[in-house]
C-alpha cells in the first residue's frame, strides 16, 4: 500500500508533456532525499515520517475496534429505543423527552464511536507521512492561448455572427419579449396594493371584543380601573374563521385600549384631527380617559404592546420603539418615526365601547405612500 | 505540579486546557440548570390563614411597626410611600406575601423574596387595613377562592418546649406530620381543581399572549422594561398572586379588572401559564431556561462548534514517532 | 503495511468494468494522490459541508409529514395541552412530527441545531480564509462563491425558521414584511406579490416552503459543488513551513489517510449535533403556541445569524427618516434592514479586489499568511468582527438589560456609540498586537526561544538560557513576506519622472491606501536565524551558545 507513494526519483523527472485540454498529470514528487530508514520521501525528517511499530499498530487496532463495538452498541440502542417507546405514548412530554434522549443519546454514541474509531485507525494503524506535490501552473502557456484564440476567431468568422448584423439583431430582438415573460408571469402572485393597507374593518358604531374571550367591552369595565389596559379586536363574527375574524383583518385592526387618568393627558391630545369629516381634538375621540391606539408598531409591524401604567409608555418588545400613550402616542424613543394611529372611540346606547370611524392614519409599518389619500 | 510544569509546553497542552474548560463548563451547567422537578416543587410553596380568625388589633401592631414609617400611621402616604387607602386588600396581600413589602429601598423596584411578615400577621394586617385604613370598598378584594401557596412542614412542627416528655413530643411530631400530609393533599387537590377547572386552552393562551407575554415572556420568564425596571418572572407565583397582580396592577403593570377579564377567564389564563410552566421539556433535559434563541445561539457556538473543532484538532494533531 | 498486495479479483472486476467505459485509471489515481495539508483550521469548511449534508437528510425526513399550508384547523392530535386550539396546518403538522412520529422530535432538533452549526461553521471558515489571505489570487472566485453561500444560508435559515408558523417565527416574517414595505415606490407591491395580498395572508408559508426545500437548497448545492471542485482543482492553501512554497504543497494524500480522517470527521460532526439534539431543547414550538399577528413575547429573537440585522434595526435611530413630496422614506428601517446587509456582504465580496488594487499583487499565492504578518488586513478583519459582534449583541439588548439590570434605553445609547468606536479601537489594538508579535518573532528568530532555565554566570550574574528553535519554527518565522505595493514603487520611474497616473485622484487615493497598508511592519531584513547577540549575557555564555 505504501509503496504506491514512494517516488524516490527526483522532482518532475518523468512528467509527461501536457496536451491541450487535459489536466496536468501529477506526480508525488519528493523535494528532499528521503532518509534511509523509510521511503515516503516527505520533506520532514525521518523521525517524523514513519510506520508505527507492530505493537503500536496492534494496540491501535484494538482501540479502534473497541470504538467500533461501542458504536455498534449505540446503533443497537437506537433501534431498541425506537421500539421501546410506543408511538401513541410519546405525545406525553415526559415520555417524549425520554424517547428523544434515548434515541439521540444512542445515535450520538454510534456516531462518535465510528468517528473516534476511524480517527484512531488513521492515526495509529496507518503510517504517517507527508508528501509534496506541485501546485498546477494555472495560466495556460502563450502558445496554448494563441491556439485557442485562433480557433475561436476562425469559428466565429465561419458562423457569420459578427458579419451579418441583420440576423444577429433579429435574434436579440426575438429574445427580449421572452426575457420579460417570467416577470409578467409573476403578476398574479398577489393583488395590487390599492388602499388595502390604509383601510381596516373599523367603522362607526362597531363594538370591540377582548381578544380570546370574544366578549364585547363595556365602558364601565375599563373606566373604573384607574390604570386599565386591554388588547381588543373589532367585534366581527364571521363563521369562516375560528376566531370570527380573518388573520389579515386582525393583523391590521388590533388595538390597545388604555385608561389614562384625566390629569395625565399631555398637550398632544389637543391636536385637531378629522374623523369621517368631523373635526375635533384627539381628546374628543377618547371616552372617559379611555384611549385606543393601533397595537401594530409603525416601525416594522411587531405588536407594540408593552404598556407601563406609571410612565404611560407603550414599548414594542421587538425593537424598543416607545410611544407616549398620554401624548397622542408620539414616539419618545427608538427607531419608529410616526405615532401609533389613534382609533376614535365612543360609547353606544347600551354602554358598550364602539369605534367612531377608522384609524387616524394607516396602521402598521410605514410605507411609501401611507400619508397619501 | 511537576507533572504539569513538564508538560505545559507540550504542543497539545493548549488544546487540553480548552477541552478541560469545555468539560468543566458542561458539567457546571448541568449542575446548576434547574430540572423540571425543582421548578414544580417551587410552585407549591405555605398555607393561608383564614380571614375569619384574623385579629385587627394585632394587625395594627404589624402596620405601625412595618408599614407606617413610609405609608403614614393612617395609610395616607408620605414622601417615601404612596397612599394605601384606595389600593384595596388584594394589592396589600400581593406586595406583602411576595416579600416585596416592607421594602428596604423605597426608590427601587423590589424583587420577589421570602416574606418578612408571617402569614398569620398578614391576615391580621389585612383585617386591620379593611377596618381602619381602606376608604369604603375601594380597590379589589383578595380572591380567596383562588389557591395560594402550599403548606409547609414547618407550619405544623410542634415545639419541644411545649411537651414534658420525649414520648409526648414524638407523638406530636408524628401527628403533625400526618396533619401536614393531609393539608398538603387538600391543597394539591384544590390546586388541581383550579388548574384543571379551566377548559379553553385557546382562550387562556390568547389572553396570556396578547396581554401578558410582551412583558413577562411566553414562558413567564420575565423581561426588560424601561428605566432599569423589569417585569418579574412568574414561575414561583401562585395562582392567587397572579390574580391579585392582574386586578391591582403592581408597579408599572396595568390593571385587568374582573369586568374586562372575568374571574373564569382569569382562571383560563392562569391555568394556561401554570400548565405551560409545569410541562416537562420534550426536547431534552436542558431547556436553557426557556430563554430561546439567544441561549441556543450561545450553546451552538460554545458547545456545538467548539466540540467539533476539538475533534478536528484531535484528527489533525501532529504525530511524532516518540510521543 | 510493507508490501503492496495485488487487488482482489472482485475489486479488479469492478475497476475494469468502470474503466472500460470511462477511461478513469489515470484520473482516478491522480485524485487519490491529491495532497491535503494538515491543520485543524483547514477542517472548518468541512464542518459546513457535513452539516449541510445532515441538513439535507434530516430535511427530507421532515418533508414526509410537514404540510406547508396556512389553512386554519382545530388541533385534535395527541399532544394534549393544545387540543381544541385553532392553528394553521403547518403548525399542526409540525406538532404531528414532534409527538406522533417516533424520532420526529429528534430529527427536527437535529435539523435546527445543524442549521445553527452550519452557519456558524461558515463564519469561522470564512474568517480563517480571510485572516490567512487564502482569498488571494487564484482563489478570488471561490471566495465570491463562499460569500454567496453564506448569504443564501442565512436566507435559507430565516425561511426555515418561519415554516412551523409558531409565535416567534411568524414575527420574523412580520419584520421581513415591515422591511419590504419600507422600500420606496415598490415596497407595497413586492409585499403584496410575495404574500399574495396583505399580511399574513394564506400563501406565504407555501411559498417560503418551496424556496426553503427546493430553490435555495438547489442553489446552495450547486454553489457548494462548484466551491469544492474549484478547491480540488486549485488545491488547498497551506501554512508556511519546510518545503512549503507557492509552487509546492505538502500534506497527506487523499488516499488512504485523508479519506479516513475526513470520513471520521463527518461522524464527529454528526455526533455533536445529535448529542445537542438529544439533550438540549431547541425552538420548542409546541410551547410557544401558534402564530397570531396580534401577540408578541418579550425577549423575541431570531436565530443567531440574523441577530446582527435585528440589532441594527434596534439601535439605528429615526433621525434620518424623511418625506419627499409627502412620500415616506423610512431610513430607520432601510439602512439597518437592507443597508447593513449590503455593507457586510458587499464588503466581504469586494475585499479581495480592494486589497489587490492597493498592493498591486498579481502573483498566485498558495502559502497562507500568518495573520500577524498582514497587520492591516488582520486589523480590518477584527474591526469587521467587532462591528458584526456589536450589532449581534445589540440584538439581545433587552436580555442584556434584564440580566445585568441596566437601563434598556442606556443599552441602546451604549451600542450606538460602540458600533462606531468599537471597530476603530479594535483595528488599532489588533494592529499593535500584530506588530508586537512580529517583533517577538524577530527576536525568536534571532535569539532562539527562552528555555526557562536560569543559569548563574561565574561573574554572579543570572541569565536565562535561550535555545535554538526547531528547524520548522525557524522556517515558519523566516517565511514572513515583505508587504509592498506597486503603487508606492511607481511613484517615480527610473528617469526620476513622477508617474502621471499617481497624481490623479484615483491614483492618489490608491497611493494613500498603499501607504496605510504597508507602512507599519517590522522589517526582518538582514535577520539571520540564531545569530542574535544576547545583550545582557556575558561573553562566556555567548561563546557557549555559539558552540551550540
Amino acid at each position: 500500500m505504501t509503496e504506491k507513494n514512494n517516488n524516490t526519483s527526483g522532482a518532475g523527472e518523468d512528467t509527461p508533456e501536457r496536451v491541450v485540454g487535459t489536466p496536468t498529470a501529477e506526480q508525488s514528487v519528493v523535494t528532499e532525499a528521503p532518509a534511509a530508514q523509510d521511503d515516503h520521501g516527505g520533506p520532514y525528517k525521518a523521525s517524523e515520517t514513519h510506520v508505527w511499530p507492530e505493537e503500536v499498530q496492534r494496540r491501535g487496532e484494538k482501540v479502534a475496534s473497541l470504538w467500533f463495538l461501542l458504536a455498534f452498541l449505540g446503533g443497537i440502542g437506537f433501534l431498541v429505543s425506537y421500539f421501546v417507546f410506543p408511538v401513541d405514548e410519546i405525545a406525553d412530554p415526559q415520555i417524549g423527552q425520554y424517547s428523544n434522549m434515548a434515541l439521540g443519546g444512542s445515535l450520538t454514541l454510534a456516531m462518535f464511536g465510528i468517528g473516534a474509531g476511524m480517527t484512531v485507525w488513521a492515526r495509529k494503524v496507518m503510517p504517517h507521512y507527508e508528501v509534496a506535490s506541485p501546485y498546477d501552473e494555472l495560466p495556460s502557456s502563450a502558445e496554448e492561448k494563441g491556439s485557442f484564440s485562433d480557433f475561436f476567431m476562425k469559428g466565429a468568422d465561419e458562423s457569420g455572427f459578427t458579419k451579418r448584423p441583420l440576423m444577429r439583431r433579429t435574434l436579440i430582438l426575438a429574445m427580449v419579449p421572452l426575457g420579460l415573460a417570467p416577470i409578467v408571469l409573476l403578476r398574479d402572485t398577489g393583488p395590487l396594493p390599492g388602499d388595502k393597507l390604509k383601510n381596516t374593518p373599523w367603522e362607526d358604531g362597531m363594538r370591540m371584543y377582548v381578544e380570546g374571550t370574544h366578549r364585547a367591552i363595556r365602558a364601565e369595565d375599563l373606566e373604573n380601573d384607574p390604570y386599565g389596559m386591554i388588547s381588543a379586536l373589532p367585534a366581527i363574527d364571521d363563521e369562516n374563521y375560528p376566531h370570527g375574524i380573518s388573520l389579515n383583518d386582525a393583523a391590521k385592526s388590533v388595538i390597545l385600549l388604555i385608561k389614562v387618568p384625566e390629569d395625565d393627558w399631555k398637550q398632544g391630545m389637543e391636536e385637531e384631527i378629522e374623523v369621517d369629516g368631523e373635526s375635533g381634538q384627539r381628546l374628543n375621540w377618547t371616552h372617559n380617559g379611555i384611549v385606543a391606539y393601533s397595537k401594530i408598531c409603525t416601525h416594522v409591524g411587531c405588536p407594540a404592546a408593552l404598556y407601563e401604567r406609571t410612565t404611560h409608555r407603550i414599548l414594542c418588545p421587538c425593537h424598543q420603539s416607545t410611544f407616549d400613550a398620554s401624548d397622542a402616542a408620539k414616539v419618545v424613543f427608538g427607531p419608529a418615526h410616526r405615532p401609533l394611529p389613534q382609533l376614535p372611540i365612543g360609547v353606544d346606547d347600551e354602554g358598550y365601547l364602539v369605534a367612531r370611524g377608522d384609524f387616524t392614519a394607516p396602521p402598521g409599518p410605514t410605507f411609501w405612500d401611507y400619508a397619501k389619500d | 505540579m511537576k507533572w504539569i510544569t513538564a508538560r505545559r509546553r507540550h504542543p497539545l497542552a493548549g488544546y487540553a486546557v480548552v477541552i478541560l474548560a469545555l468539560v468543566l463548563f458542561g458539567v457546571g451547567y448541568a449542575a446548576v440548570a434547574p430540572t423540571s422537578d425543582q421548578a414544580q416543587a417551587q410552585t407549591l410553596a405555605a398555607e393561608v390563614a383564614s380571614p375569619d380568625d384574623a385579629d385587627a388589633a394585632e394587625g395594627k401592631v404589624v402596620f405601625d411597626q412595618t408599614c407606617a414609617s413610609c405609608h403614614g400611621l393612617d395609610g395616607s402616604g408620605t414622601a417615601t410611600g404612596p397612599d394605601l387607602r384606595e389600593v384595596g386588600p388584594a394589592s396589600i396581600d400581593f406586595y406583602v406575601s411576595t416579600g416585596r413589602m416592607p421594602s428596604s429601598d423605597p426608590s427601587a423596584q423590589m424583587p420577589r423574596r421570602e416574606p418578612v411578615v408571617s402569614e398569620e400577621e398578614l391576615a391580621d394586617l389585612i383585617a386591620y387595613y379593611n377596618e381602619s385604613i381602606r376608604s369604603g370598598e375601594a380597590g379589589p378584594e383578595i380572591p380567596y377562592e383562588v389557591p395560594d401557596e402550599a403548606p409547609e412542614p414547618e407550619d405544623f412542627e410542634p415545639q419541644r418546649s411545649d411537651f414534658e416528655s420525649d414520648e409526648e413530643y414524638e407523638a406530636a411530631v408524628e401527628e403533625s406530620a400526618a396533619e401536614y400530609e393531609a393539608a398538603l393533599e387538600e391543597y394539591e387537590a384544590e390546586y388541581e381543581d383550579y388548574i384543571q377547572g379551566a377548559s379553553d386552552t385557546d382562550m387562556g393562551m390568547r389572553l396570556y399572549l396578547t396581554n401578558c407575554a410582551h412583558c413577562h415572556g411566553w414562558s413567564g420568564g420575565g423581561g426588560a422594561l424601561t428605566d432599569g425596571r423589569w417585569a418579574p418572572e412568574i414561575h414561583d407565583s401562585t395562582p392567587r398572586e397572579i390574580y391579585e397582580a392582574m386586578v391591582s396592577g403592581p408597579g408599572a403593570m396595568p390593571m385587568f379588572s374582573d369586568g374586562v377579564i372575568s374571574p373564569e377567564e382569569k382562571q383560563e389564563l392562569i391555568s394556561y401559564v401554570k400548565t405551560l410552566q409545569a410541562e416537562p421539556n420534550a426536547g431534552g433535559i436542558f431547556d436553557l431556561q426557556r430563554v430561546g434563541q439567544v441561549a441556543e445561539g450561545f450553546i451552538g457556538w460554545t458547545v456545538g462548534l467548539s466540540l467539533i473543532v476539538a475533534c478536528a484538532i484531535w484528527i489533525t494533531a501532529k504525530q511524532r514517532a516518540h510521543d | 503495511m510493507s508490501k503492496t498486495t495485488q487487488a482482489p479479483k472482485a475489486l479488479r472486476g469492478v475497476g475494469n468494468f468502470i474503466d472500460d467505459r470511462f477511461h478513469l485509471a489515470k484520473t482516478g489515481e491522480k485524485n487519490l494522490r491529491k495532497v491535503f495539508p494538515n491543520h485543524w483550521s483547514f477542517m472548518l469548511g468541512e464542518i459546513a459541508l457535513y452539516s449541510f449534508i445532515i441538513l439535507l437528510v434530516s430535511g427530507v425526513f421532515l418533508t414526509l409529514w410537514f404540510k406547508p399550508s396556512m389553512v386554519e384547523v382545530i388541533y385534535d392530535g395527541s399532544y394534549e395541552r393544545l387540543q381544541g386550539v385553532p392553528m394553521s396546518e403547518a403548525y399542526a403538522s409540525t406538532l404531528f412530527i414532534d409527538f406522533e412520529v417516533r424520532g420526529g422530535f429528534l430529527v427536527r432538533q437535529i435539523h435546527h441545531w445543524a442549521a445553527l452549526i452550519f452557519v456558524a461553521s461558515l463564519v469561522v471558515h470564512m474568517l480563517r480564509v480571510f485572516f490567512t489571505g487564502a482569498f488571494r489570487k487564484p482563489r478570488e472566485i471561490n471566495w465570491l462563491i463562499g460569500v454567496a453561500i453564506f448569504m443564501l444560508a442565512m436566507i435559507e435559515g430565516l425561511f426555515g425558521y418561519s415554516l412551523p408558523d409558531d409565535l416567534p417565527s411568524g414575527m420574523g416574517v412580520r419584520i421581513l414584511q415591515g422591511v419590504i414595505l419600507a422600500v420606496p415606490l415598490v415596497g407595497t407591491y413586492i409585499s403584496m406579490f410575495l404574500f399574495g395580498g396583505e399580511f399574513p395572508g394564506e400563501d406565504i408559508i407555501t411559498r417560503l416552503y418551496m424556496l426553503h426545500v427546493l430553490a435555495i437548497p438547489a442553489l446552495l448545492l450547486g454553489l457548494i459543488v462548484a466551491h469544492f471542485m474549484i478547491l480540488w482543482h486549485q488545491k488547498h492553501t497551506q501554512y508556511p513551513g519546510p518545503g512549503r512554497t507557492d509552487k509546492t504543497v505538502v500534506g497527506t494524500p487523499m488516499f488512504p489517510g485523508f479519506a479516513v480522517k475526513a470520513g471520521g470527521f463527518f461522524f464527529f460532526t454528526f455526533a455533536v449535533i445529535a448529542g445537542l439534539s438529544a439533550f438540549v431543547q431547541i425552538n420548542p414550538i409546541h410551547l410557544f403556541g401558534p402564530f397570531t399577528p396580534t401577540s408578541i413575547t418579550s425577549g423575541l429573537q431570531p436565530d443567531w445569524y440574523m441577530g446582527f440585522m435585528e440589532g441594527a434595526l434596534r439601535i439605528f435611530p429615526n433621525w434620518f427618516d424623511f418625506s419627499i413630496f409627502g412620500y415616506a422614506v423610512p431610513m430607520g428601517v432601510l439602512v439597518p434592514g437592507l443597508g447593513i446587509m449590503g455593507v457586510v456582504f458587499g464588503g466581504l465580496a469586494l475585499w479581495p479586489f480592494i486589497e489587490q488594487w492597493i498592493t498591486g499583487d498579481k502573483r498566485a499565492r498558495n502559502v497562507a499568511d500568518r495573520p500577524r504578518n498582514a497587520p492591516v488586513r488582520t486589523g480590518v478583519g477584527v474591526a469587521m468582527i467587532t462591528f458584526y459582534g456589536l450589532c449581534w449583541l445589540a440584538g439581545s439588548n433587552d436580555i442584556l438589560s434584564e440580566t445585568f439590570s441596566i437601563n434598556l434605553y442606556l443599552t441602546t445609547y451604549i451600542f450606538r456609540v460602540l458600533v462606531i468606536l468599537g471597530p476603530i479601537v479594535a483595528f488599532m489594538v489588533t494592529k499593535r498586537i500584530c506588530l508586537g508579535l512580529q517583533r517577538r518573532d524577530r527576536d525568536t528568530l534571532e535569539h532562539g526561544y527562552e528555555s526557562g532555565t536560569i543559569r548563574q554566570l561565574p561573574s554572579g550574574e543570572f541569565i536565562e538560557v535561550h535555545k535554538e528553535s526547531s528547524e520548522e519554527t525557524t522556517d515558519v518565522l523566516a517565511s514572513k513576506p515583505v508587504i509592498t505595493s506597486t503603487a508606492l514603487a511607481d511613484e517615480v520611474d527610473d528617469k526620476g519622472v513622477e508617474n502621471p497616473a499617481a497624481r490623479k485622484g484615483k491614483g492618489r487615493l490608491r497611493r494613500a491606501l498603499a501607504h496605510w497598508y504597508t507602512k507599519d511592519n517590522v522589517s526582518f531584513e538582514g535577520v539571520e536565524p540564531h545569530s542574535g547577540h544576547h545583550l545582557h549575557h556575558s561573553k562566556d555564555v555567548e561563546k557557549e551558545s555559539a558552540a551550540h
